[in-house]
């Protein structure tokens, strides 16, 4: 497979890390933080959701503790990803911990969905790695200067951050066989929301939804 | 302002924990299978992960007051339909944000 034929693969993922990226860029700019923080978090994170929690996070001035749970949960859908790689990634040299590091959403549909031959997987693999990575860095990046350079009323871009959970919980839930552990989701959620304290409604409520996943297990597996 | 080494730390430690999610089945799973309930949590938590994060987008909402949340609640629900109608995550999300900056800039 040529680079060519890699890049065309990539396509969609351009088309949606631009203009997201961009997104985030500008509301990290609208933080007032400087734009070279989008390209060190872009280039050492790499997590889209990840990167817009950390924001919201940054602005209402979330501790590191904080910071380091909830980043690690909202990301734990990734270890799900992981699981169905490990017997293709046996075989790769070491170059794959730069495989698993960009295993995003975006960058796990198309290592999965790809058609491609046994012996250049591993090249293959690296290179839409490597070119989503890219896209999202440009896109951010660009985003960041542009919010910094162009002043421009951005007051409510926040909502993106909504918009793409919205979104996310939508795709999330179409895909799954349960529904109820959504349900008892947006009960927790509501709740959380109208009566925890703001600085731990997060921590609260996922520690809440987890307790109750484990220990209604036989309730919820019983579908419908 | 947001201190610069309060930034630098959180990019660090979200860096980390983002990895360490990714790396993981790498670790434990090499040899053997995870079990029923690891993969059950693993399976299901995502979504209840991401409802809750939308709740959480939300909590710094004034319902109480004028104008009650309004803009959020109509653009939430143009989220809503539009990724039912169209099935278009950008689509949805753009749309949603810029009608989300009419309404509080020129709305309420």
């Amino acid at each position: 497979m040529n680079f060519f034929s890699i890049f065309k693969l990539t396509i969609p993922v351009l088309m949606g890390y631009i203009p997201l990226g961009m997104a985030f860029g500008l509301l990290l700019s609208n933080l007032m933080i400087p734009w070279y923080y989008a390209f060190f978090m872009s280039a050492f994170i790499f997590a889209g959701a990840g990167q817009f929690l950390l924001l919201a996070l940054f602005a209402t001035q979330a501790t590191i503790l904080e910071i380091a749970v909830a980043t690690f949960l909202l990301n734990l859908r990734h270890t799900f990803y992981g699981l169905s790689l490990i017997s293709t990634l046996k075989d790769f040299s070491w170059k794959k911990h730069y495989i698993i590091f960009g295993l995003t959403d975006e960058t796990f549909a198309l290592l999965k969905t790809a058609q491609i031959d046994d012996k250049d997987r591993e090249k293959v693999y690296l290179t839409i790695t490597a070119l989503n990575q890219f896209y999202w860095i440009l896109g951010s990046v660009l985003g960041a200067i542009l919010g910094q350079a162009l002043p421009f009323n951005y007051k409510g871009i926040e909502f993106s951050l909504t918009a793409l959970f919205i979104v996310l919980s939508i795709e999330l839930y179409k895909k799954s066989k349960l529904h109820k552990p959504f349900l008892i989701a947006v009960i927790i959620g509501f709740v959380g929301m109208v009566s925890f304290p703001g600085d731990k409604m997060l921590i609260l409520s996922l520690g809440l939804c987890a307790m109750v996943l484990i220990l209604f297990k036989k309730a919820l597996n019983d579908t419908r | 302002m947001i201190q610069d080494n309060y930034i630098v730390a959180g990019i660090a430690i979200a860096a980390i924990m983002t990895y360490l999610t990714r790396i993981m089945p790498f670790l434990f799973f090499r040899k053997k299978e995870p079990n029923k309930t690891v993969k059950y949590i693993e399976y299901n938590m995502p979504v209840m992960i991401m409802v809750v994060l939308v709740f959480y987008a939300l909590k710094d909402v004034t319902w109480e007051v004028y104008p009650y949340g309004m803009a959020e609640i109509i653009s939430i629900m143009v989220t809503i339909f539009l990724h039912l109608r169209f099935q278009n995550a950008l689509l949805s999300i753009f749309a949603a944000t810029l009608t989300y900056m009419v309404l509080v800039q020129e709305v309420f």
